[in-house]
């Protein structure tokens, strides 16, 4: 008897906390997206890291054609594009990667639990004005088959869906 | 007397096995010296604009140009527009060196040198500006041995570097010594 009565004190809070989880979801869903008809992505860079040309440009040259398949943007343009100065809403994405596990391909093939290479990127997006609109976190990953190429491919598919679910 | 002659045949093959493969690495060398500007089986990884990823063709160097030939197409990037090329040794050497030792302790694992091949093929990085000033990079794999050539074709044609190749040299001709001692 005393356990269904601490059951019943348990219910409402159980269902106070199950609504506050909904409405919090609910505001993240309702967020408002950010207006920006075009983006320029800056060539990546590694201030804390030192990251092999090879990697930066995969990881640049990757982030460009995902952002470009999401088709959120009218016009994508590269870090050094003169026509980019004269577009109106323009967002600049700065990539800067700041970690990084080293993993190993031979042990991801035997194992394919082990061995899994990670690049940590900080991502900010700001405004023609240097303003921040959107900061984010995003680690690229290749976990079970693939070269360390495959973790470049999956950090730009990861910020191609940030832009998506963000900018309108 | 009847001489055996399977023990003859055996070292004369033997003997052709052995001058042949001391022939092939000559061979080679022939055929690579004569064709300085173009390598065959380049495989461009990723960023020749107009072609696909992971495409095998031919990377040559000539009127003033780099020109990727494929099958199907051919892509030409003008050498006065490479602002940058980086063979796979080039990276090694200016993230494994003092500096590269030294940020070994850093957090995050920063310090260790992350490649993004396996080291028994040659890697080739390019960054050139296309005519509205937007910078792309492009990456190729080669055989083993061919990079340094291409970066040498390349820079022949206009195209710029930030490790020059005799600096490359001699810091490699430096660092062999040390290598043998240990």
């Amino acid at each position: 008897m005393k356990c269904v009565n601490r059951w019943n004190s348990l219910l409402p809070l159980a269902l106070m906390f199950s609504l506050t989880g909904s409405v919090a979801s609910a505001r993240d869903n309702t967020k408002p997206k950010i207006h920006a008809s075009s983006i320029q992505i800056l060539m990546v860079q590694s201030d804390e890291v030192k990251l092999p040309i090879d990697f930066q440009l995969a990881l640049y040259e990757n982030l460009i054609q995902q952002i470009q398949k999401t088709h959120t943007f009218q016009h994508v343009y590269r870090d050094g594009d003169t026509a980019a100065s004269s577009a109106p809403d323009l967002v600049i994405l700065h990539s800067n990667v700041y970690g990084f596990k080293k993993g190993s391909e031979e042990k991801r093939q035997v194992t394919t639990v082990t061995g899994a290479t990670q690049i940590k990127v900080h991502c900010l997006f700001t405004d023609k004005a240097g303003k921040t609109e959107l900061a984010q976190d995003v680690t690229g990953n290749v976990r079970f088959l693939g070269g360390n190429l495959r973790a470049t491919f999956d950090f730009a598919k990861k910020v191609a869906r940030v832009t998506e679910a963000n900018f309108q | 007397m009847k001489i055996p002659r399977f023990p003859i045949h055996c070292a004369a093959t033997a003997l052709l096995m052995a001058v042949g493969s001391l022939a092939a690495p000559c061979l080679a060398q022939e055929a690579n010296a004569g064709n300085l500007n173009s390598f065959a089986k380049t495989k461009e990884v990723l960023g020749l604009e107009g072609l696909k990823h992971n495409v095998t063709g031919t990377l040559a160097a000539e009127n003033g140009s780099l020109m990727f030939t494929t099958r199907k197409k051919e892509v030409t990037v003008p050498a006065a527009s490479i602002t940058e090329v980086l063979t796979g040794e080039d990276t090694q050497r200016t993230i494994g060196g003092t500096i590269g030792f030294l940020s070994m302790f850093a957090p995050y694992g920063s310090g260790r040198f992350l490649s993004l091949f396996r080291t028994k093929i040659d890697t080739l990085a390019i960054e050139y500006v296309d005519t509205s000033g937007g910078i792309h990079g492009a990456i190729f794999t080669l055989k083993k041995g061919d990079a340094p050539g291409a970066k040498k074709a390349l820079l022949r044609q206009g195209a710029r570097t930030s490790v020059p190749v005799e600096v490359g040299a001699k810091t490699q001709a430096q660092a062999t010594p040390k290598e043998k001692q240990q």
